[in-house]
């Protein structure tokens, strides 16, 4: 039962990456813009982070729904999460009204969106763990 | 290999897959070129190319504040716009009921909305929300809040006394 809700998890995780770098893919530009605006990178290695987060996105989200690395892949998701939910929160708490740059669309950042962030990243951490392993009964040999 | 040596190579490899990704792209990231926040940039001003909602400028926007030709929407907070707001406009964030402010807002020719940034992304949803509501000629103040203060434009302090009314 519990390898399958991670099965699931892990897809629907999956999936949800790839939609996300291919909804970025055709206007990169627009989405480094949107990482421009949380005021944090600086703007030399703004377009390079933006691409390589689009790329890191498409391929961890791949080897999360075909199941080929998917506990490193989800691992670096988790990261990525991390990494978006600080970001979030101290755009918001500084005040700075954006885009969150998510889904490729003109989405506004919000605290929803960071519920949003926090619920992935807590499946992203539960593959990334991987199932526990099942109790087994030690008995005394005595 | 653990799994941190293969999250590493993960990332290695999505980021060349990206910046390979960005050179295909119909709208790349110029990867030489730095990117400023648009509140920081003079020349970007709310023209972000993923909205449809019609932007008007500070200079087209005055004339028509001055001859009460159009409603003014601050989509700001609620402190900021107690601190100052352009004269006449009613207050309306992102997350508060639109409704009460409808017959207003529908009433009047022209609907310009306007937040703290030139960014504009909460003038953009609250500028969605009264389209999808009803409302016909709604236009987004390009250059927004900080512009028109520079601009001279009209402006008065205190709370939205019509958005209490209407709120109760």
């Amino acid at each position: 039962m519990m390898a399958r809700v991670f099965a699931v998890c892990r897809v629907v995780l999956g999936a949800l990456f790839i939609w996300a770098a291919v909804t970025k893919l055709p206007d990169i530009a627009a989405f480094a813009q949107d990482v421009a605006n949380y005021r944090v990178i600086p703007a030399a290695l703004v377009p390079i982070v933006a691409a390589a987060v689009v790329g890191i996105e498409l391929l961890a989200g791949i080897a999360l729904v075909i199941g080929v690395m998917d506990r490193p892949a989800a691992a670096v998701l988790a990261v990525l999460l991390a990494a978006f939910i600080a970001l979030l929160a101290q755009a918001l708490l500084r005040g700075i009204d954006l885009r969150c740059g998510c889904f490729g669309g003109d989405e506004r950042a919000s605290w929803w969106t960071v519920v949003r962030d926090l619920v992935m990243l807590a499946a992203a951490v539960a593959v990334a763990r991987g199932p526990l392993p099942a109790r087994t009964n030690v008995t005394n040999p005595a | 290999m653990g799994v941190l040596v293969r999250a590493v190579l993960l990332c290695f490899v999505g980021s060349v897959l990206g910046i390979a990704g960005n050179a295909l792209s119909p709208h790349p990231a110029r990867l030489g070129i730095p990117v400023h926040a648009t509140a920081e940039s003079n020349d970007a001003v709310c023209q972000d190319p993923r909205t449809s909602v019609a932007r008007i400028s500070v200079e087209e926007a005055k004339p028509l504040c001055i001859a009460c030709t159009a409603a003014f929407v601050d989509a700001r907070s609620a402190q900021e716009y107690a601190a100052g707001h352009i004269t006449g406009a009613v207050h309306l964030a992102p997350g508060q009921p639109a409704g009460p402010l409808l017959p207003k807002l529908s009433a009047a020719p022209t609907v310009i909305v306007y937040d703290r940034d030139r960014d504009c992304a909460a003038a953009d949803q609250i500028a969605v929300l009264l389209k999808s509501n009803g409302v016909r000629d709604v236009r987004v103040l390009t250059g927004a809040w900080p512009e028109w203060l520079a601009g001279g434009g009209p402006g008065e302090s205190g709370t939205c006394s019509l958005c209490a009314e209407g709120r109760q």
